[in-house]
């Protein structure tokens, strides 16, 4: 009869599931109920299993977007954080070195930025591409305009450095108004990354700026390390088996 | 816009019953069935609980682990969780709402 009963679903669904199905059937004692919930089942199995594997290719890719962008965004804050550290000058080093760090950093929280995005974009996806998208190309035109300015003189570099970062700040703010309002990452590290990137438009206000960008560059690499330890605990399922 | 809960359709009750029986870890089918009906006071037949399975297997929310006999468990992946959390939050909004609605027609 059981045997019978799992002859009913389909040769490909009997490679995958077959023995452990065999197993629970072999506990049970099956009742009218439990045959006519096995027929079903068996015809879901045979009218479903046409087009199967795209789903599960979505699935894996998104949990991969996820280890991927929570990596990054640590490696890039950590960087961001020594070349901030090195770029005050406390410690003698290659002046060339704090430049590395701080580009290495940002390629990495674009990496991150893109991971994350397509993790949360199932739920916001307008708002989060949409953040995705000025980021990146306010962090590449502040890049360019930055080795630009290095190149040639005049106002233009330094132009397209300035409005590189305003964009890419803006983008920073929305990518933290998408997450927390997806509420999949830690809110936390949403907010703090919100409060780092909104602060440095007040200096443009005319205040003091030192103490200002310490703060907005410190809420700043704490959201993403936040952001990037909660995705990272987020991809990481239990481990243990509970006994049957 | 993607929905916050995939498209399940007549499965999409057994499978939030399977996905927070695998929150406090993995299990294997058998161990699923007697957690949801210790959960629920109803049974669940094996035809349901593998085609609700199968179905979050392919969405990506669960996966299995390497079979111990011929007993496989499975487990919550990351996306899983998120979802299982995305799909609680909502229905406590909704049952927030509900009474609610209830105390303001009592009342």
């Amino acid at each position: 009869m059981r045997s019978l009963l799992i002859r009913c679903y389909p040769a490909r669904w009997r490679d995958r599931y077959g023995d452990e199905f065999a197993a629970i059937l072999d506990e049970r004692q099956l009742g009218p109920f439990d045959v006519a919930d096995i027929l079903l089942g068996a015809l879901d199995a045979q009218l479903r299993l046409r087009g199967r594997g795209t789903n599960i290719a979505q699935g894996r890719g998104l949990s991969m977007s996820l280890r991927i962008g929570g990596i990054a965004a640590i490696v890039g804050a950590a960087l961001l954080a020594v070349a901030t550290f090195l770029g005050y000058g406390l410690v003698a080093v290659d002046s060339a070195i704090p430049y590395v760090l701080l580009f290495s950093g940002l390629a990495f929280l674009l990496v991150a930025l893109a991971g994350l995005s397509a993790f949360q974009a199932r739920v916001h996806p307008g708002l989060t591409w949409a953040a995705f998208a000025i980021t990146a190309v306010g962090t590449i035109a502040g890049i360019v305009g930055f080795a630009a300015m290095s190149v040639v003189d005049g106002d233009l570099a330094w132009t397209v450095w300035f409005l590189g970062v305003l964009t890419a700040l803006v983008g920073s703010a929305l990518f933290a108004i998408a997450t927390y309002r997806t509420a999949a990452l830690s809110r936390g590290g949403a907010v703090l990354l919100g409060i780092g990137s909104v602060l440095p438009f007040i200096g443009l206000t005319g205040v003091s700026v030192q103490g200002l960008l310490l703060a907005a560059v410190t809420c700043f690499l704490l959201g993403w390390f936040a952001l990037g330890i909660q995705a990272i605990r987020l991809d990481r399922p239990a481990t243990a088996t509970r006994a049957a | 816009m993607e929905p916050k809960v995939p498209a399940f359709g007549r499965f999409a009750e057994p499978s939030l019953l399977i996905l927070v029986s695998l929150s406090d870890g993995p299990k294997h089918g058998y161990a699923i069935m007697q957690d949801v009906e210790h959960g629920t006071g109803r049974p669940m037949g094996a035809g349901t609980l593998y085609a609700a399975l199968a179905r979050l297997e392919e969405q990506g929310l669960i996966e299995p682990l390497p079979p111990i006999d011929r007993r496989r468990p499975y487990r919550l992946t990351a996306v899983g969780a998120s979802n299982l959390t995305e799909q609680l939050r909502g229905l406590s909004e909704f049952a927030q709402m509900g009474l609610r609605q209830l105390g303001e027609t009592e009342s």
